[in-house]
């Protein structure tokens, strides 16, 4: 990380060695499911993170394709990428079946948090707005 | 025997307490949650054993002890009433099914998040097309990220890799392992409920601290928090799970002062009442031994 923030970053720059390359396939593939419909190479970098190198993206897109994790096709001379949908569907019926479950399961699910109360939410709002105002 | 067995009930209050108390001040480091849970599952055993040799005095003033030691022109002086012993041994039973229904759950839920992570693409990210925004970190070998679609469409690149980060400190961190122990000693010992509470606590701070040193920035990991669980206020009833994990507001709120120093002498204190439980239960082991040897052997 403190690499990347002292290097200016430009094109063709190499592969930041602090941060595997798996972290960065995970947040490639996290930026294009965040999306709506199939990105661009420089579209994906800007999602990920500016500074990125282009060429790095291009290279984690490519190494995500031949892994099947991502789909590509071609819109003019460039490449639109999305991702690729196995059984997720499925999965996310199991994940609704699993929120749902009766009281003794969602004790160790609620284990791993509570929700938001009404004031806790608006307490939160505050706190937000009171820290963003002087910078 | 009478007071040293006591001394690991006491002990635990006084562990629990201080749990609760201090929760906020401490810094979340590896170290001080492992010594937190150290001195719970030090309370818990003791606990336990304490109660394990309160219900075998039961067995120590059967008719047949009495009956033979008034022969040999013994007086016995019953140095645990009855009650006590029958009460321990109920809370006994009770503890044990409680820690065998909480296995039971966590090895259940767990077994339904891998199966779920089995049905995503491979990789350490799994995406689930679920709207609601979820955050797990799944163990295994190796563990994995698992995030619904709709916790990724609400944060920006940045963001995301704080849900990331804090996700993979749960999972480096074996921060489950962690938890379910703590959550057998409150099973075991209801009074270590607040230690539980705490190890919750300080687990997600730590994945936060973590998170905040990966992304560089404390300001962005708390608006990745905080837009998270707002998110999740304003969507369904549904509790959060993973990343928008329990008093958010407290994590947001420790994210925007200054980082954590680290501090040396409240783990100590942790780890001092968890040995002086354990020391208890030894010496009240001792004088079980002393009184079964004066009962049988004379």
């Amino acid at each position: 990380m403190r690499d990347r923030a002292r290097m200016p970053s430009r094109r063709g720059a190499r592969m930041p060695s602090r941060r595997g390359a798996g972290k960065l396939e995970s947040e490639v593939l996290a930026a294009l499911w965040a999306a709506s419909g199939p990105l661009t190479t420089a579209e994906v970098q800007l999602a990920v993170d500016a500074e990125l190198a282009y060429n790095t993206v291009q290279t984690i897109l490519s190494r995500l394709y031949e892994k099947g994790l991502v789909g590509r096709s071609a819109e003019g001379r460039r490449h639109l990428y999305r991702p690729i949908k196995g059984a997720e569907e499925l999965a996310a019926e199991q994940m609704q079946a699993l929120l749902h479950r009766g009281p003794d399961r969602q004790s160790v699910l609620q284990r791993f948090a509570t929700s938001l109360s009404e004031e806790d939410a608006e307490a939160l709002r505050a706190m937000l707005k009171l820290r963003r105002r002087p910078r | 025997m009478t007071v040293s067995v006591y001394v690991p009930v006491a002990l635990s209050v006084l562990v629990a307490v201080i749990s609760r108390v201090m929760v906020a001040r401490l810094s979340p480091t590896r170290g001080t949650v492992i010594t937190v849970v150290g001195a719970a599952v030090l309370c818990a055993a003791g606990t336990t054993w304490a109660l394990v040799l309160l219900a075998l005095t039961l067995l120590g003033f059967t008719p047949l002890a009495v009956a033979e030691a008034t022969e040999r022109g013994v007086v016995l002086v019953q140095p645990v009433p009855g009650v006590v012993g029958a009460l321990a041994a109920v809370a006994l039973v009770f503890g044990l099914a409680r820690v065998v229904r909480v296995a039971r759950t966590r090895w259940a839920t767990r077994r339904e998040l891998r199966e779920l992570c089995r049905s995503c693409a491979p990789g350490e990210l799994a995406v689930v097309p679920v709207a609601e925004p979820h955050a797990f970190a799944v163990p295994g070998r190796p563990g994995r990220v698992l995030v619904t679609q709709g916790l990724l469409a609400l944060l920006d690149g940045k963001e995301r890799r704080v849900v990331m980060a804090h996700e993979r400190a749960h999972l480096t961190g074996r921060h489950s392992g962690l938890r379910a122990a703590v959550e057998v000693c409150a099973a075991i010992n209801p009074m270590l409920v607040l230690v539980r509470e705490a190890v919750a606590f300080l687990v997600e701070r730590n994945a936060d601290e973590h998170a905040a040193t990966v992304s560089g920035s404390r300001e962005v990991t708390a608006r990745a928090l905080a837009k998270a669980a707002l998110a999740e206020a304003n969507g369904s009833r549904q509790a959060a799970l993973g990343f928008i994990a329990c008093s958010v507001n407290a994590r947001v709120a420790a994210l925007q002062a200054a980082p954590p120093r680290p501090d040396r002498l409240l783990p100590g204190g942790f780890l001092i009442l968890g040995l002086g439980t354990a020391t208890a239960a030894v010496q009240a082991t001792l004088a079980f031994y002393h009184l079964i040897h004066w009962l049988w052997l004379g």
